[in-house]
């Protein structure tokens, strides 16, 4: 390993956007291609009509609001990373940071379709829009809907801003080493930055405010979504601790997608010297974290549903590790709770194809979380006359393939146009420690 | 009168940056601007720069978020006149949820119309003056000067290891 300087890092940095071999115009293709299929699938719905999909009485919520609530938890550590741990001064994040923002914007974006997915008449989505109309109806801002609509929107829009900020600096540096139209399309990208003094007075103040004022958001997104179910007296969601737990979950979800793409990320642009083994421990450290979190929230409602002789919530949750959906369950428990554990031991946190499984393995889990939530409980709701099963159908499937393809086709077409590591954070890492690269 | 011209003086680290800036306390020139690749309190506090007035931007988008979306909700409410599970038409409490989202919303616009109206962005006049190796691992300080001084201003300089730039001066 080669001590980092400013130039190094630079020179790192811009060779990820020299022009891609074949290959990687091959994998574009293919992910556009999985976009297609998911298109294809959502034109027919509209065509044909909701009931396509495998959502019915009693599961009304199907694999549309189980990605919906995968995805917003995806976006969760991009702002962790940038916003809290800003904050907190924790040097490691810095490497990650720019990563995980783009994680985080194209991750709401893809989030925000399913709820447009799950509509079936989507034309009428204007509907939850605050405008003067002629049918008279207003919002209800009592519902949690309402509530996921507006924190939602204001979460992209946040996100999507705080990214470009962070990301002001260093275009200034690629419009700085380029020619020709990439030199015109930086210039204009990068507003006039320069890097003056009186630019920076203003620029860390603004990104300090920035941070302080995402981190609450991040807190309050997913308490909302959370209360998209805890607000329904419905067994097994009627619970307080359920805004606790789903920011927990979302954090350990969307830091095990930050190994999984960092880690391919780091192979295939040399970024080892920048993204070192120490940041990766780092993040396999909290991901034990958060993952005891969630284990603790997890027998915190066995515990409850005990303690309140509620019978009701009792059989739900004696429903879900004995009854139809008990093989998620169990996926969702390993992989979430036992497997991150594995991380305890220095050795498996410090090698890539472990950490590399892992993430993996806890990115399946979190999705089977969201499975287990919102499928388990209306499927036994207090009538057992209105239990019912759900399945999703090949269309639904169609759709959740093509939202993975979105995520990452809009991933990796960052990654070969825009600095996918911020070179200003690193290099204000090694002003700090003198010079000296300690990443 | 003269006009006056720009010199920059280009350094290698920070702290000979801020040495220089400090030195230029006993000349007659004050330092235009001075750029960095990255931001430094260092320099910050060699120039004595004041806090940046962009967060009472922020606070006032805040307070104009909240009420606002404080507003909007308790409005949609009293539309409806209708009991909903058999909570009063204005539930307070839900309201400082969307309040509360509203707030941060606002408060992020008034952040960015802040930075864009202290930074006066997009300006690219700026750039007329400006070294490309400062956004990569130089430092530079800029100097405007009268006619016939850019000799004087370029010994400071150099003695303090500087590479030099010369520039028209801004229009």
């Amino acid at each position: 390993m080669t001590a980092l300087t400013f130039s190094k890092i630079d020179e790192t940095v811009l060779a990820t956007l020299r022009p891609p071999e074949r290959s990687y115009w091959a994998l574009v293709a293919v992910l556009f291609a999985g976009i297609l299929v998911g298109a294809a699938c959502w034109v027919y719905q509209i065509f044909v009509g909701i009931g396509v999909g495998g959502q019915n009485n009693p599961v009304a919520w199907g694999t549309y609001l189980i990605n919906f609530v995968f995805w917003v938890g995806i976006a969760h550590s991009g702002t962790l990373i940038s916003a809290i741990l800003h904050l907190f001064r924790a040097g490691w994040r810095n490497p990650i940071a720019r990563a995980a923002e783009t994680m985080t914007v194209f991750a709401v974006c893809t989030a925000g379709l399913f709820p447009f997915i799950h509509l079936g008449r989507v034309w009428l989505v204007f509907y939850m829009l605050p405008i003067p109309n002629q049918r008279q109806l207003w919002q209800n801002f009592t519902s949690p809907l309402m509530f996921d609509v507006v924190a939602i929107s204001t979460y992209l829009t946040v996100s999507s801003l705080f990214w470009y900020t962070g990301m002001l600096p260093d275009l200034a540096v690629v419009r700085d080493r380029s020619t020709g139209l990439r030199k015109k399309v930086f210039t204009v990208l990068s507003l006039g930055w320069t890097g003056a003094h009186e630019q920076w007075r203003h620029y860390t103040r603004a990104y300090l405010f920035f941070a302080a004022l995402a981190t609450p958001l991040v807190i309050s997104v997913h308490s909302v979504v959370s209360w998209d179910f805890a607000l329904g007296v419905v067994p097994g969601w009627h619970t307080t601790i359920f805004a606790p737990y789903f920011v927990a979950g979302a954090i350990h979800s969307g830091l095990a997608m930050v190994l999984t793409l960092m880690i391919p990320l780091r192979k295939i642009f040399h970024f080892q010297d920048i993204i070192t083994m120490r940041v990766l421990e780092a993040v396999a450290k909290t991901i034990v974290f958060t993952g005891l979190i969630v284990a603790f929230a997890y027998g915190t409602e066995f515990f409850i549903a005990w303690y309140s002789h509620n019978p009701v919530e009792l059989a739900m949750f004696k429903y879900r590790p004995t009854g139809d959906y008990a093989l998620g369950f169990w996926i969702m428990v390993v992989c979430n709770t036992m497997v991150p554990l594995l991380f305890l031991f220095k050795r498996i946190r410090t090698t890539i194809a472990w950490l590399f499984g892992i993430s993996i393995l806890v990115n399946i889990g979190m999705w089977f979380e969201r499975y287990v939530i919102i499928i388990t409980s209306v499927s036994r709701d207090f009538i057992p006359y209105a239990f019912g099963l759900y399945a999703p159908t090949v269309l639904e499937f169609g759709i959740m393939v093509g939202s993975f393809c979105l995520f990452f086709f809009l991933f990796v077409l960052f990654v070969k146009h825009l600095p996918s590591v911020s070179m200003t954070e690193m290099k204000e890492i090694l002003e700090e420690d003198d010079g000296h690269g300690q990443a | 009168m003269a006009k006056p011209n720009a010199v920059m003086g280009v350094f290698d680290s920070e702290q000979a940056t801020v040495s220089a800036i400090r030195a230029m306390d006993d000349t007659p020139w004050v330092p235009k601007r001075v750029h960095s690749p990255v931001p430094s309190h260092r320099i910050a506090e060699a120039l004595k720069v004041k806090t940046s007035r962009v967060g009472w931007f922020t606070l006032a988008g805040g307070i104009i978020g909240f009420c606002s979306g404080f507003a909007l909700a308790a409005f949609t409410a009293s539309r409806w006149h209708l009991m909903v599970s058999g909570k009063p038409v204005m539930s307070w409490i839900p309201f400082f949820i969307v309040g509360f989202e509203f707030t941060i919303l606002f408060a992020v616009f008034g952040n960015v119309v802040g930075l864009i109206h202290q930074m006066q962005l997009p300006g690219f006049k700026g750039l007329r003056q400006h070294d490309p190796r400062c956004t990569g691992e130089h430092y530079g300080i800029l100097v405007e000067c009268g006619s016939g001084e850019e000799g004087d201003v370029e010994e400071f300089f150099q003695h303090r290891g500087a590479q030099i730039r010369r520039f028209e001066s801004a229009p």
